[in-house]
């Protein structure tokens, strides 16, 4: 079946990691939204997420990585540096957003990349 | 499902904080205001933010957490005491010779100010992002 071509682990990876970095700049967003509101904890994707991607990678069943549901979580690894208990800090929610939007690029290559392999497999023409 | 991701979060903060820099615009411009309609010398008047899903339930249907938008719970009068300076010949001038002065602080507003300023700028930028992340994503699968 046609499914087959997509059912690469490292293809199904990237689309999955492309999810979370949607996720996580949404995360972002509402980060840098309260950055002022008092008692607020930061937002993230729920750290427990990358084992279990890791897991499904090396386990190499796409079945088990398609089922992966990223969502979010408060952070446990914030410290709140105010004393009205908000967590966010502005400068690292900024690198944090540059490297997620690197991560989104590159998940979108990988991505591309793959598809327009299989586009030279089928037509022997490349691009 | 939205192109923009996280564009609820990122609006709301910079309607909050267009008004932040209102009420603060409005304490500079009332700063020398000794009398009101209401009597007695301008008060400073002061944002409180809050997340517009603390009060509600804020998980989605799987019970996972959602992205929480900020929202100005109300605008407050600062209670701080006003400041009293001697001119005897200022027309709002009490009896022995003090002027009720509003507790406005110049330079905490303009701090205020900068602060207000650079948080609108990192929604913007945070707006910036999700549009640029909207267009690699549609670019998948050119050339």
């Amino acid at each position: 079946m046609i499914n087959g071509l997509f059912n690469q682990t490292n293809y199904q990876a990237a689309k999955k990691l492309m999810d979370v970095s949607v996720l996580r700049h949404e995360a972002i967003a509402s980060n840098l939204s309260n950055i002022e509101t008092p008692g607020y904890k930061r937002l993230d994707v729920n750290t427990a997420f990358e084992g279990q991607l890791s897991k499904a990678i090396e386990s190499g069943q796409v079945n088990q990585l398609k089922s992966l549901n990223p969502s979010l979580a408060e952070d446990p690894n914030a410290v709140a540096k105010k004393l009205d208990g908000n967590s966010v800090d502005l400068e690292e929610e900024i690198v944090h957003m540059n490297e997620n939007a690197m991560n989104n690029k590159l998940q979108a290559q990988l991505i591309s990349g793959t598809l327009s392999k299989l586009r030279l497999a089928i037509t022997g023409r490349p691009s | 499902m939205k192109i923009l991701t996280g564009i609820e979060s990122s609006t709301a903060a910079l309607n909050a904080e267009r008004l932040r820099l209102e009420v603060i615009s409005q304490n500079i411009a009332n700063a020398h205001v000794t009398n009101t309609p209401e009597g007695g010398p301008y008060k400073r008047m002061q944002v409180v933010f809050e997340s517009a899903l603390a009060k509600q339930q804020n998980t989605d249907a799987n019970g996972n957490l959602k992205p929480e938008a900020v929202q100005i719970a109300r605008v407050e009068e600062d209670s701080s005491p006003t400041k009293l300076v001697y001119a005897p010949s200022h027309p709002d001038a009490r009896q022995d010779g003090y002027v009720e002065l509003p507790n406005v602080n110049i330079h905490r507003e303009m701090v205020d100010m900068i602060a207000a300023s650079r948080a609108y700028e990192a929604n913007m930028t945070a707006i910036k992002f999700a549009k640029n992340m909207a267009i690699e994503t549609l670019s998948i699968g050119k050339g």
